[in-house]
Formats: C-alpha cells, structure tokens, sequence
C-alpha cells in the first residue's frame, strides 16, 4: 500500500472566526497566512522523511479551512523546494477551469519535477459552484468535456479545434508536452459512474473519498467492470482514497480523540442557500446510484485507533475497497492543532508506515 | 470560442418538427454518360456535398446548412436507387464524373464537403480541379486509414453502434434494401483503395485549397487519430474535433457540426479568430 498526506495549507484560525462560507476575506490575517505556506514545506519534508510516498493538494476557494485555491501553485512551490515526494494535485476543479490552461500548467509541473507529479482531475464539491458562478446542473458534463479535452491537449500531436458542448477552441497546440508520456499518471477523481466510466475508457485510475468502505466498494467494483469492458485491469495503484484518520496510541486515546472532535463541517453553508444548492446539484451518485450532494455537511472519520487497529482497518480497506493508495488527514482540514497532527504523523510514519507495505 | 446562437435560433424556429431533408427537392443531372441524383435546397453560394459509403443521407445537420447555402448533395453513380456502376474504376474516375455533374448543373466554383468515402471522393476532386473548389470540409475522412480497416456492415443495429457515440438517443437505422446494399459493396470495395494512398498523399501535399477536416471524439469506424495526417499532408488544413460524436457528426450534432462548418465556408483561416463578444450590459 502507498500512502499519501493530504497537505491543506494549514492556516491556523482564531477562535472567533467566522466558520460560514464563504468567510470574509478581510478577516484574513497575513502572517498567519506566511506561516501556513512555510509550515506546508516543514510538514511536507516532515512526511517525506517519515517514508510517505505522495502529499496530495486540493483546490478550494473563499476559506481558511483549506488555503489552496490553486492546486498548481501548491504544486510548484513544494517541487522547488522538496526533491523525492510525489505531489499528486487532487485536483483541478474542471468544471470551474479552462481545460487548455490546466494542461499547460501540468505539462510545466511534470516537466519542472519530471516522474514527481500525479493528477487527479474532479467536479468539485458543491459549494465550490458558487466561487466562479457554476450553475451546478452544468458541472456533471462540463467535467466529462473538459477532462477528455485535458487528455486530447496533452496528446494530440497537431494543433487542434474542440467544437464541445460547452467549450469551443479553433486553435489549441499545448507546449511544453508532459514529460511522462503520454501523460502523468492520472486519476478521475469521483464516486459516480460517469467518473468510472471515464475513467476505464481513457485507462486512468480513480479517486474515491470519505464513504464508508461499503459504498467506496461499489464504487471501485463498478469501476473494475467499466476496466474490463475496456479490456484491461486495474492495478492497486490505479484506486486512491482519501480518508479522515484519528491515530494515537492507543486505541482508547484515539476513541478519546474522537468524542472530542470538533464537529464542523469545513464548509459550513446556511439553511436557504444549502436548500437551494442541494435542488440544483442533483446527478451526485455512487455507481449509478443517487445520492444528494453534500452541501456544507461533517466529512467522516474513516480509520481510528492505535497503530494496531489502524493497520487491520487499512487491511480492510486494500481488501474492501481494492485501494492501493490511500491518502490521509490526520486532523480534519481547518483544525489548528498542528502539533497534534504532528505527533499522529511521526506515529503514522514509524508505527504503521512500515506494518502496510506489504498490504 | 465562437458564435453559435444564429445557427441554434433557426433550429428552435421549428425546423425540429420536420423530417431531415424536408427542404431539399429532388433533381437529376446528365453527366459522363450516368443519369445522377441530387437533392438541393438552399440559397447562396454553392455547397456540393459527395455522400459515404452507406449512400445518400440527409441528415439534420444539411438542414441546418441549406439556410446559409445552396447546397447540392449527390447520389453518386452506383449508390441509392441508381443502376449499377460496374464502369467506375478509380475514386479519382468517380472524382472526375462528380465534377462533371456539378458542371452541368451550370456550378463552375463552389465549396465542396465529403462524408467519409465521400471525402476520399472530394480530395480527388479538389487535387484535379483546384481552381474550382473554393473550400473543402471534410467530415469523418476515409481518405486515410489505419492499417488493416474494414468498411462498416451488419445489422442496423450493430451498423448504430458503428456510427454513432450514442445510439440509443437517435432514430434506429432503417433496415437496408439488400439488392442495394450487395451493389454498394461491391463498388466500394471496388473504388475503396488502400488505406495510404501514396498517389492521393503526394497531391494533398501540393493543394493549396482551405480545409476543414471534422472528426467526432468518438468516431468508431475511423479513429479520430487519422486527423493529424490530414493536417501533416495539406498545407492549409484545420482539423476540429466535434466533442462526443462518433462517425456520423452532423447526425449526432447537426448544430455543432454546422456553426463550425458555416463559420469555415464564411471566413476560411479566419474562422479561428473568435468573433464572440463577451461584453454585459454595455
């Protein structure tokens, strides 16, 4: 199994924050802001050397909860400063992106830190509709259009016209090409069967999150049958899923952990406007199967323990699931407390790290 | 990006409600010693079109082109309801017969667009008489193949599944007329040539003619891959690639297949500058 540290920019909030989003930026203090861009090179080689195998960033807008709006200027500020980790962009929000552009600035990364970039491209919460004006009943095919148009810039030897339904360009000719050839390794990032569906088709991997390991199964099951429609399997490292954790000692004290939790989601979003974003947002699904979105909701904690529980809840995960890659939070995204996330992190790396390899 | 609202309006005008094709009248020419179909509407200048190898087809895309010109579409000898054509022996023959049809309809210059085999026809047209065809559009090319391909057959459906990305959102295929169909075949295996065709190749290297080449993202009978030797071949050529279309583009997208081609067949090489205007509220 590989494992992945899911890096947020931790900005450190002050107690009388507001939580709704979006929060208004002229709460934003700047040198906390400095200090959650220095802390995420520390905390990044910190992992490294404790053995992880990738940091992943997201992108998310309008709040302190996750600082990276631009998953690609994350990327790029880590692989000039950090040399062996890979840095997987989980990922460019496609619907809200020029697609031309994302495939340029992937084609730099991969060609700047060359082997070193892994990209995961999604549709986005919900919430995230409302940062450049998305009407949410758009965001299901403006993703599918927009990733094949990623893939076609990325590997389309002569310049090229895309007549969409959604995005039209007379002229595309990306340069620099990726490094990696065709492209860098590549996951549709979703539980939908649209993304497994596109997924097995263009022969990426997929991306899965926050469920229960039951429902992440259906996805990733619906995902192998789509894979082998296509002719081909998928190989562990071809299912990533990205999971809250609670790690400490001891399985009492993670349990302890956990009661204590601050329950907030990290995008907290109000009664009429969630109202409104859920009746416009309604092709969420797993596998097919549909779902409401979730709109301002409390992300799960999917592994809790000490280090001995922990290593049979991954066991549980590779088998259920199928994950090869998982990609953790040790602290939910948003929290400030960075020494403890520190402490479960350096736990992590000399405790489990070593016990899931072999998983 | 560009202007598609003119084209999607006259859509929504009603054309919807009536069968693709409804605009065009039925007309017959002599030329070559064949007695040829056609069937045009439209005003404007003249846009020839040469079928694929199914036959002649008007699809709802034709319909959408007939509103900004006079468009032509043949029967070419052999195919539909015509008599046999054991005579044809080249695509380069057939090339010469259509010029001569368009000829003798009193059309000296026009734009010329060929579907599938019917681009492989237009190509031979357009490298014969440059100074006539004033643009050529392209759509799903069989001009070059990939090694080893077969022309499409079977049954309606698995001929659906060819053609289109997405049967199930069309019409099912009407079922074929066998007598034609065993006539077809046998002229298109005849005329079909290889997949490389080194002396077609060698002449696309030296016409000057605008190009549109047109493949569907999801073209299953030729792999959208095949644009790139189009562009690499003819130096002036743009190839667009028409987002979730198989084969059968100006079917499955009739509206993005036409705004792409009317813009083309309006401004050439300019048709890249975007005329979209983003002002609101100005």
């Amino acid at each position: 199994m590989k494992v992945s540290y899911f890096e947020t920019g931790r900005y450190v909030t002050p107690p009388d924050l507001p939580r709704e989003w979006p929060v208004p930026g002229g709460s934003y203090d700047p040198e906390t802001g400095a200090e959650a861009y220095r802390g995420m090179v520390e905390r990044v080689r910190f992992v490294e050397e404790l053995g992880f195998d990738w940091v992943s960033l997201s992108e998310h807008h309008y709040s302190p909860r996750i600082l990276t709006p631009s998953p690609v200027v994350s990327a790029a500020y880590l692989a000039a400063r950090i040399d062996k980790i890979k840095i997987a962009m989980l990922g460019p929000i496609v619907p809200v992106s020029n697609p031309i552009r994302v495939a340029e600035e992937i084609a730099m990364l991969d060609t700047m830190a060359p082997g070193r970039i892994v990209v995961g491209l999604l549709r986005g919460t919900t919430n995230e509709y409302l940062s450049y004006d998305l009407n949410p009943k758009e965001s299901r095919e403006r993703t599918d259009e927009g990733m094949e148009l990623i893939l076609k810039a990325w590997t389309e030897p002569q310049p090229f016209g895309w007549q969409g339904r959604y995005f039209q360009y007379r002229t595309v000719s990306v340069w620099p090409r990726p490094q990696s050839q065709p492209h860098p390794p590549t996951y549709a990032l979703g539980t939908s069967a649209e993304a497994g569906e596109f997924a097995a088709r263009h022969r990426l991997g997929i991306g899965l999150s926050y469920g229960t390991f039951e429902l992440m199964a259906k996805s990733a099951h619906y995902y192998r049958e789509q894979c082998a429609r296509y002719g081909w399997e998928p190989g562990p490292d071809d299912i990533i899923y990205r999971a809250n954790m609670i790690l400490a000692e001891t399985d009492d004290a993670a349990e302890e952990a956990l009661r204590r939790r601050d329950k907030q989601a990290p995008f907290p979003i109000r009664g009429g406007l969630r109202d409104a974003l859920l009746q416009s947002d309604t092709t969420r699904n797993i596998a097919g199967e549909r779902r409401p979105a979730n709109v301002g909701g409390v992300l799960p904690i999917s592994f809790c323990g000490g280090p001995d529980r922990v290593v049979e809840q991954l066991r549980r995960c590779r088998e259920e699931v199928g994950a090869g890659v998982v990609d953790l939070s040790l602290q939910d995204p948003g929290t400030g407390n960075l020494d403890g996330m520190m402490r479960a992190l350096e736990l992590f790396g000399k405790k489990v790290l070593p016990r899931i390899r072999e998983i | 990006m560009s202007k598609k609202g003119r084209i999607v309006a006259q859509i929504e005008d009603g054309m919807k409600s009536q069968p693709s094709g409804a605009a065009f009248r039925e007309g017959l020419v002599e030329a070559d010693g064949f007695r040829i179909r056609y069937m045009e509407a439209g005003q404007g200048t003249p846009l020839v079109h040469l079928h694929g190898a199914g036959g002649m087809r008007l699809t709802p895309g034709y319909d959408l082109l007939c509103r900004h010109h006079r468009v032509v579409a043949f029967e070419m000898p052999g195919f539909g309801s015509s008599p046999e054509n054991t005579r044809t022996r080249t695509m380069a023959e057939l090339a010469a017969t259509m010029a001569m049809a368009v000829r003798d309809l009193g059309i000296d210059k026009f734009n010329l667009m060929g579907t599938s085999f019917g681009a492989k026809v237009a190509l031979w047209l357009a490298v014969q008489r440059p100074e006539r065809v004033e643009a050529l559009v392209l759509e799903a090319p069989a001009a070059i193949g990939p090694a080893g391909s077969e022309p499409s057959s079977g049954s309606p459906e698995e001929m659906a599944r060819r053609l289109y990305a997405h049967p199930e959102r069309l019409a099912p295929l009407p079922v074929p007329d066998l007598a034609i169909q065993a006539k077809t075949r046998a002229l298109v295996a005849r005329l079909r040539g290889p997949d490389r065709d080194a002396d077609l190749e060698t002449q696309m290297h030296r016409l000057p003619t605008p190009t549109l080449v047109l493949f569907g993202t999801l073209d299953h009978v030729i792999p959208p891959e095949m644009g790139r030797f189009y562009r690499e071949l003819l130096p002036n050529c743009h190839l667009v690639f028409v987002y979730d279309a198989g084969h059968a583009i100006s079917t499955e997208r009739p509206e993005a297949f036409a705004e792409v081609t009317v813009d083309f067949l309006e401004r050439r090489e300019a048709f890249v500058v975007s005329r979209t205007e983003t002002v609101i509220h100005p």
